[in-house]
């Protein structure tokens, strides 16, 4: 990145960043110093990519006009926490509307990684085409700057994630790498291909402890273009901490928004797994395909039960003080430290858990573990048995599959296994398509194709204008549980204002748990710009860039296809209200009714131009 | 008046479950919250009997009051 203002708002065509354009077929590769073309473009992520994915019509997610965007955030690899995002874009293969053309989606994750390419000195690689030989790509610093070579990749090929990782390490001991698994290998039958990033806990350990960019197939997209991993080789670049950036990392780990996710031992809630007992407050944990039964079922992988038998320790990211990994071992007879399990975060827990009706943390870990060394989507994954699950129990005479049922391990162990080799695309294409085959689609949770991570709809209406993974993308899942709104203008005005501010960290380059309450229009964020780049921003020009990021992202899934109706919840939550969750009703036909059209009300002008 | 509370997740760490205790009429949720000594920035939602309530209600004879952290996201 190439800065030649202090004012990236009034002059963001002085801010260039360095990309490179990979052609697969042909091996060419170009190198540019592209200048930004506004905000959104100099703060990067999908901010940056969505508008270079709206300059293409793709009506094919596999298809060689379908580029694969890898780029960093402005602060990816910064001094400030949790600076270490790397971001995969393209038009999705498993999220598209029911015209039948694909979504722009993003996809990020932690790891050392994105810190580790943009030390390298690129900040986007786009490949174009696709390699006729597996290949992985190297990606180094050089004196003449950074260097991109194509490499065979044939040695890779059928290896998991974490296999590819190590093998790649013993050639390269001083670089990360982001991988994907045989699922991605398998995209023909595989849409949810996740993207693996190493650790630093990883890379000395040993042990299967990646974090991933998993949702939308961005694995299963870099499959298809024959890419089986990344290398970033580059020394560690990180600058002097600044007294600014001191003070705003302080305030990350001591103020208000990463309480929640340290470790309990610190004070904090200990990770994202604390939303178990939070949730079950309400009765509102997903169970057996989203449907909570008003019991204490899901206390069963309640933390305090499971740390029991099994070892858990929190560990951390490079440099972050926030430490939310919850990684899980055996426990011996003696309280000794026995085999790394998996890693216990609320979604992948809960969906490939209690959602399948899965209650020992044992089972629950070994699908966790399945999941992440194959490169799926455990969202996707999980929501997409837990569907068929709900099939062969409505349909005992006639199940379909293997005729696995809620809470039988065997059988659901060998769904996750056959779909992740490629032998099930009708779990590897995901719910939408499964539940379009069955012609039961009522129940199939996801929203505009994409599976719901585990919050109940019946809690978060929000996820029908999220314009990626509904968490990740619209922070209304706490609006009603946490913040106990049920009226409406409280749900146009999350909806429409505060709560979609956080896609703004799939912009810069940090964690969400930065400041999750907040999102990037903050002070502590204006601090950190000026101390590592001198640039002067204010929470307002953030705010607004994100907004139209935001909106940009509507824009493009309206133009590929989706028609209103499409941004709804699954048809079960108001056909059959679940009466055990314990909160008001606010997913009614009316209410639901008069959201859209405020919502829409409100969105609809702003939506017009904003892809020119 | 007798007054129930109810700790979530991590909040019953040293703490108890749940604890039926005698309080004086008049007694807001903060000053219970505040005898337990949980950090302020961990306090996510606050129950009353069941429904959303806020620090500075006022219990009453019978209530159920429950604490929660901070619900965390992803
Ligand atoms: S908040 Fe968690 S995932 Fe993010 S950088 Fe820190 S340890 Fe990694």
């Amino acid at each position: 990145m190439k800065s030649l203002t202090t004012d990236p708002a009034a002059n963001p065509a002085a801010i260039l960043y360095h990309r490179c354009t990979v052609d697969l077929k042909t091996g060419e590769l170009r190198y540019t110093d592209v200048p930004c073309r506004n905000l959104e473009d100099v703060l990067g992520g999908f901010g940056r990519s969505f508008q270079d994915l709206a300059m293409r019509q793709i009506d094919n997610a596999y298809c060689d006009e379908n580029p694969l965007i890898v780029n960093t955030g402005l602060l990816t690899g910064s001094t400030a926490m949790t600076a270490l995002r790397t971001y995969f874009s393209g038009y999705s293969p498993i999220k598209g509307s029911k015209a039948g053309r694909p979504a722009a989606m993003w996809s990020t994750g932690s790891g050392k990684f994105g810190a580790k390419f943009k030390w390298t000195g690129l900040d986007e690689l786009i490949f174009e085409n696709r390699s006729e030989q597996p290949v992985y790509v190297l990606i180094k610093e050089t004196v003449a700057g950074p260097q991109v070579e194509l490499k065979p990749a044939e040695h890779l090929l059928g290896l998991s994630t974490h296999a590819k990782i190590m093998a790649l390490q013993q050639e390269y001991p001083n670089a990360h790498f982001a991988a994907i698994g045989p699922a991605g290998e398998n995209w023909q039958q595989n849409y949810m291909g996740a993207v693996a990033l190493s650790t630093e806990n990883q890379l000395k350990s040993k042990q299967d402890k990646c974090r991933f960019a998993g949702r939308g197939g961005m694995g299963s997209l870099m499959g298809y273009k024959n890419i089986l991993a990344l290398v970033a080789q580059s020394r560690d670049k990180l600058g002097k901490v600044s007294e600014a950036v001191k003070k705003v990392n302080l305030n990350v780990i001591k103020g208000g928004g990463s309480a929640r996710l340290q470790p309990i031992s610190r004070g904090g809630g200990g990770g994202t797994w604390a939303a178990y007992d939070v949730l079950q407050a309400f009765h509102a944990v997903p169970v057996n395909n989203f449907r909570p039964q008003g019991n204490a079922i899901p206390e069963k992988l309640f933390r305090e039960n499971v740390e029991k038998e099994y070892d858990i320790k929190s560990e951390a990211c490079y440099r972050c003080g926030i430490t939310c990994h919850n990684n899980i071992s055996e426990k011996g007879a003696d309280g000794s430290k026995g085999e790394f399990l998996a890693k216990f975060d609320y979604e992948p827990l809960n969906l490939l858990g209690t959602n399948l009706g899965i209650h020992a943390a044992g089972e629950a870990a070994r699908l966790i573990q399945l999941a992440d060394n194959y490169g799926m989507d455990s969202i996707s994954l999980g929501v997409t048995i837990s569907y068929l699950l709900a099939y062969n129990e409505r349909h005992p005479e006639k199940p379909i599959l293997n005729g696995a049922t809620f809470g039988d391990y065997e059988k659901i162990r060998e769904l996750v296994i056959k779909a992740g080799e490629g032998e099930l695309p009708e779990i590897g294409r995901g719910s939408m398509r499964l539940s379009q085959a069955t012609g039961e689609t009522g129940y199939a949770y996801h929203v505009k194709g994409l599976e719901l991570p585990a919050y109940q709809p019946e809690t978060n209406p929000g996820y029908a204008w999220a314009i990626a993974g509904g968490h990740m993308s619209m922070a209304t899942y706490g609006l009603l549980t946490r913040e106990g709104k049920s009226d409406l203008d409280s749900w146009v005005k999350g909806i429409t204002q505060n709560k979609l501010h956080m896609v703004g960290f799939d912009m810069i380059g940090l964690c969400k748990f930065f400041d999750i309450a907040n999102g990037i229009g903050t002070q502590m964020v204006v601090d950190c710009l000026k101390s590592e780049f001198n640039l002067e921003v204010s929470t307002d020009d953030i705010r607004a860039a994100v907004r139209r990021a935001f909106l940009r992202g509507l824009a493009l899934e309206l133009r590929q296809g989706y028609t209103k109706a499409e941004f709804c919840l699954p048809a079960e939550v108001s056909e059959d209200p679940n009466s055990h969750i314990n909160l008001p009703n606010i997913t009614s036909s009316e209410f639901i009714a008069q959201l859209e059209k405020r919502v829409w009300e409100i969105f609809e002008p702003e939506l017009e131009g904003i892809l020119d | 008046m007798q007054v129930k509370v109810k700790l979530i997740g991590a909040f019953r760490t040293d703490r108890f479950k749940e604890n039926i205790a005698e309080y004086p009429d008049g007694t807001r949720v903060e000053e219970i919250f505040s005898q337990l000594q949980i950090p302020k920035r961990a306090l996510g939602t606050v129950l009353l009997n069941g429904l959303h309530a806020r620090l500075d209600d006022v219990l009453n004879e019978g209530d159920t009051l429950t604490l929660l952290p901070i619900l965390g996201g992803g």
